[in-house]
C-alpha cells in the first residue's frame, strides 16, 4: 500500500472526526440570553389531558420507600389511567439533586414529581428548572389554605407558589432519659444552653457516655443546626441578603459551642451520623432532624425522651429553623406530564397520606386536618415536634438560597469545633467567601 | 510497490526535451484500494469510538470552559477565559494545587517505595509466597467504594476499631473526618493501602525478570546482598520503576473514589480532579468554572507525561 496514500487519507479521516467532534461540541447551553424562571407565567391547564405515565424522583426520606410504595399503590387504583415510577434518584438530597441537575443539563430523562430540599428549590427557580404551582393549584383545586402555614410559605418567592411541602421536618433535642435520671436531672430538654451547661458535668460524670452532647456531624448539616446556637445568642448567618455570620453575637455563639469542646470537655462532634451515635449510647444527648425519630426510637435500647431545642442568653424561643423537603415540578416536561404530576402531587400530599408518612418516618404532617390520633397513639413524641412548629423560624436566607452555602458553613464550622481555629477571623473569611457566592450566583439572577 | 515499478521495464515514451516533467495522477491499484478499505474496517470503529467518547468530550469541555453556565440552566455566557483567571487569581488556586500535590506524591511515593519493599519479601523462595501475592493484590482489585466504606467504619472516631484499640491504651482517636488535615493523611494512607498491591506485582515480575549471570557474578566479584540492590537491582529495575512511575502518577492524579466516598464535602481533601466534580456536581454548579479545572488537569497529566517521556526514559537502563 503506498504510504503517502495511507497518511493522507488517514490524515483526512481524523480531521473529519475532529470536525465533526467540534460541531458536536456546539450543543449545551443556551448562549444568546439570560432566562429568569421568576419571570415564569402562570401556567393554563385548562383541556389538558393528563400524561398516562410519570417518574417520582426521591431519595425516600426518612426511610419512607414503603410509605411511598403503598402512596403510589392507592394512587394508583383512584387514578388508573396515570401509572407512577417510584424511583430512587439518590440517597440524599445532594444526589438526587446531582441527577436531577444534569437531566437539566442533557435536557433528557425528567421525572415528572422530583424532592427537593430546602437549600435546593430556590436554585431551581433561579436556573428555571421548575414551574410554579399555582395553575396547578387553580386547576386540581388543591387545598393550600390546608397546609400548615409556615412550611408552605417556605416556597414562595415572587408571589408564586414554587412547591409544596412533603418530608418536613426540625432539629429536635434528644436525650436519654437513663443518663438523666442517673445523673438527677428533670425528665425534659433544657431551657437554655446555659441550664445544659450546668447540667453536662453531672452527666459525663455519671452516665458514662463519652459526651454529654454531640454537635451533629459537620458533613451534615451543620449551617441548619447550627442556626439554633446563633439565634439564641441574637447572631444568625445572614439578615436578608447582609451576612452576618461575623456579628459579636455570632462569634459569641460559636465560641461558645467551641469551649464546650475543648475547654469544658462535655461535647464533642459526630464523624457521621449524631441520631446514630445518640442510639449508639455514645452520648447522652444530640440535637438531630424529627425524620431520625422513628429510627431512634426503633434502635435505641434505653429510654428517648425528646424535646424543644434550647435558647440561649438573648433568645429563649424561636430558636429553631424549619427544614427538609418538598415536591416540585421541572419545567422541562410536557404539560401533560406536568397536569398529571400536579395529580400526583395533590394525592401524595392528601391529609391521610400525610399522616401515613408522619406515622411512618417521624417527619410532621404537613395538612392542619391532617388525624394524627392513631400516630400519636403510636408515638406520642411527634407531637414535640408538632407543638415546636409554633415556634419555629424560617432559615437565614445565607444557607438555603446561596448556592454551595451550607458547605460552606460547615467547612468553618469543622475548623472552630474539630480544629479549634480563631472563631473571629472564621467567620470573616466565611463572611468573605458567601459575599462571594451572593454577588457571583445569586445577584444577576435577581435582577434578571 | 515502487521497488516493483522500478524493476519493470518503462513503455512509457520519454519526455520531450525542454519540457516540464508532468506526474500523472496515481490510480490506485485494486490491491491498494482492497487495502485501504481492509485498514478502514479495522481502525474506522476505534477512530469514530475516540472522537465520540474521547475528543468530542474534551472539545465540548474546552468550550464549556469559556461559560458562565449554571448546571441545569438552558443559558450560560460566554466569557472567555475568566473561569480560568478566577481560579488561578482565587485561593482555591493555591489550595487546590497544593493539595493535589501532597495527595500525589506522598500516594505515588509511597505506593513505589512499599510496593518494591514487599515485592523483595515475596520474591523470597520460602513457603506461602503464592497466598502473599495474592493477599497483597487483593486490595488492588476491591472496589474503592466498599474500600473507602470498610476503611470509615475502621477510622471512626466514636466507634471504629481504631478507637476501640486507641481506648485500650488510654487514648483518644483523632478526628480523622471532621479534621481537614486528618482527612487527607486518612485518604492517603488508605490509597496507598490499596494501590501497593500492584507496585508490589509489577516490581516483584521485574525482579523475576533480572539476569541472574550478572547478578552471581557481582556476588562473586564480593558485593554484598545490600550492595547488590542498590547498584545492580536499582538501575536494573529502571523501566519497571519508570513504567511504574508514568501509571501511578497518572491514576493518582485521577483518583475519585475514596475521597467521594471517604469525604464527600472533599474539607481538606480537594485535589483538582475532586474539585472539578464539586464545582459542578456538588453544591455550586458552576459547570464552566468546573471545565476550566478540568482543562487545567488535562494540561497538567499532558505536560506531566510529556516531560517524563522527554527526560525521565532518558535515565532508563534498558538492557
Amino acid at each position: 500500500m503506498a504510504a503517502n496514500l495511507d497518511r493522507r487519507h488517514f490524515l483526512g479521516l481524523a480531521g473529519a472526526s475532529a470536525g465533526a467532534a467540534a460541531l458536536s461540541a456546539c450543543g449545551g447551553p443556551d448562549t444568546g440570553g439570560t432566562t429568569s424562571a421568576s419571570k415564569a407565567a402562570e401556567i393554563d391547564f385548562s383541556g389538558v389531558k393528563p400524561a398516562a405515565k410519570i417518574d417520582f424522583w426521591t431519595n425516600h426520606p426518612g426511610k419512607s420507600q414503603d410509605v411511598e410504595k403503598s402512596i403510589i399503590e392507592k394512587f394508583h387504583v383512584k387514578f388508573p389511567d396515570i401509572k407512577v415510577t417510584l424511583v430512587t434518584a439518590g440517597a440524599n438530597y445532594e444526589e438526587i439533586a446531582q441527577k436531577f441537575q444534569t437531566s437539566q443539563a442533557a435536557k433528557s430523562g425528567l421525572p415528572g414529581v422530583v424532592v427537593l430540599s430546602d437549600v435546593w428549590w430556590f436554585r431551581y427557580l433561579t436556573n428555571g428548572s421548575i414551574i410554579p404551582v399555582d395553575g396547578l393549584v387553580k386547576e386540581l383545586d388543591i387545598k393550600v389554605d390546608d397546609f400548615r402555614q409556615s412550611l408552605v410559605d417556605d416556597y414562595k418567592y415572587d408571589g408564586k407558589q414554587w412547591a409544596l411541602p412533603y418530608g418536613r421536618s426540625t432539629p429536635l433535642f434528644y436525650y436519654n432519659k437513663d443518663h438523666f435520671k442517673a445523673a438527677g436531672l428533670p425528665d425534659r430538654a433544657p431551657a437554655t444552653w446555659q441550664e445544659f451547661a450546668e447540667w453536662a458535668p453531672k452527666l459525663k460524670a455519671t452516665s458514662g457516655a463519652q459526651y454529654a452532647y454531640i454537635y451533629p456531624a459537620l458533613a451534615g448539616y451543620a449551617g441548619w443546626t447550627l442556626q439554633n446556637n446563633l439565634w439564641g445568642w441574637g447572631g444568625a448567618w445572614s439578615k436578608d441578603w447582609e451576612i452576618t455570620c461575623d456579628s459579636p453575637e455570632s462569634v459569641e455563639a460559636l465560641q461558645w459551642a467551641q469551649d464546650s469542646i475543648y475547654k469544658h470537655n462535655w461535647a464533642g462532634v459526630s464523624s457521621k451520623e449524631a441520631a446514630d451515635d445518640f442510639s449508639a449510647g455514645l452520648t447522652s444527648s444530640t440535637i438531630s432532624s424529627t425524620g431520625s425519630l422513628l429510627g431512634v426510637l426503633k434502635s435505641a435500647t434505653f429510654n428517648v425522651g425528646v424535646g424543644f431545642l434550647p435558647g440561649g442568653p438573648k433568645a429563649a424561643s424561636g430558636v429553631c429553623p424549619t427544614g427538609g423537603a418538598g415536591l416540585g415540578i421541572p419545567s422541562g416536561i410536557s404539560k401533560e406530564e406536568q397536569l398529571a404530576a400536579g395529580t400526583f402531587l395533590k394525592f401524595m400530599t392528601e391529609p391521610e397520606n400525610t399522616a401515613a408518612f408522619s406515622a411512618a418516618t417521624g417527619y410532621m404532617p404537613t395538612r392542619t386536618s391532617a388525624d394524627m390520633t392513631a400516630v400519636l397513639a403510636k408515638t406520642p413524641q411527634i407531637k414535640t415536634a408538632m407543638d415546636q412548629l409554633a415556634v419555629t423560624k424560617v432559615q437565614d436566607r445565607a444557607r438555603v438560597f446561596l448556592p454551595g452555602a451550607d458547605q460552606e458553613m460547615a467547612k468553618a464550622a469543622a475548623k472552630i469545633l474539630t480544629q479549634q481555629g480563631d472563631v473571629k477571623a472564621t467567620m470573616t473569611e466565611l463572611k468573605k467567601t458567601l459575599e462571594g457566592i451572593y454577588t457571583k450566583d445569586v445577584k444577576p439572577k435577581l435582577k434578571a | 510497490m515502487t521497488r516493483q515499478l522500478a524493476s519493470t521495464p518503462s513503455t512509457r515514451p520519454p519526455d520531450p526535451p525542454g519540457r516540464p516533467l508532468k506526474q500523472r495522477p496515481r490510480r490506485w491499484s485494486g490491491r491498494s484500494r482492497r487495502d485501504f478499505f481492509v485498514f478502514l474496517a479495522l481502525a474506522l470503529p476505534n477512530l469514530v469510538l475516540i472522537a465520540v467518547f474521547t475528543y468530542r468530550p474534551l472539545i465540548s469541555n474546552i468550550y464549556y470552559s469559556t461559560l458562565d453556565w449554571t448546571l441545569g440552566s438552558a443559558s450560560a455566557t460566554v466569557v472567555g477565559l475568566d473561569n480560568y483567571v478566577t481560579f488561578f487569581s482565587s485561593d482555591d488556586a493555591s489550595k487546590v494545587l497544593g493539595t493535589t500535590a501532597v495527595f500525589t506524591l506522598v500516594t505515588v511515593g509511597g505506593s513505589m517505595f512499599l510496593g518494591l519493599l514487599i515485592a523483595l519479601a515475596l520474591n523470597a523462595t520460602v513457603r506461602g509466597t503464592t497466598f502473599a501475592r495474592s493477599a497483597v493484590f487483593a486490595p488492588y482489585v476491591l472496589s474503592g467504594v466498599g474500600v473507602g466504606l470498610v476503611w470509615l467504619f475502621i477510622f471512626d472516631p466514636g466507634y471504629g476499631v481504631l478507637a476501640w484499640v486507641l481506648r485500650g491504651i488510654g487514648q483518644q482517636s483523632p478526628q480523622w473526618i471532621n479534621d481537614p488535615q486528618l482527612s487527607l493523611v486518612m485518604v492517603i494512607l488508605v490509597y496507598v493501602w490499596k494501590n501497593l498491591g500492584y507496585c508490589a506485582v509489577v516490581y516483584l515480575a521485574g525482579l523475576q525478570s533480572l539476569p541472574q549471570d550478572v547478578m552471581e557474578a557481582a556476588a562473586l566479584d564480593g558485593a554484598n546482598g545490600f550492595r547488590r540492590f542498590l547498584s545492580m537491582s536499582i538501575p536494573l529495575l529502571s523501566p519497571t520503576t519508570f513504567f511504574l512511575l508514568i501509571t501511578s502518577l497518572l491514576s493518582s492524579l485521577q483518583a475519585f473514589d475514596l475521597i467521594r466516598i471517604m469525604t464527600p464535602l472533599g474539607t481538606g481533601t480537594s485535589t483538582l480532579i475532586y474539585e472539578a466534580y464539586l464545582q459542578a456536581f456538588g453544591a455550586f454548579n458552576r459547570a464552566g468554572y468546573s471545565a476550566s479545572i478540568s482543562v487545567i488537569l488535562f494540561a497538567i497529566l499532558l505536560v506531566i507525561t510529556l516531560l517524563q517521556v522527554r527526560f525521565v526514559e532518558r535515565k532508563v537502563h534498558y538492557s
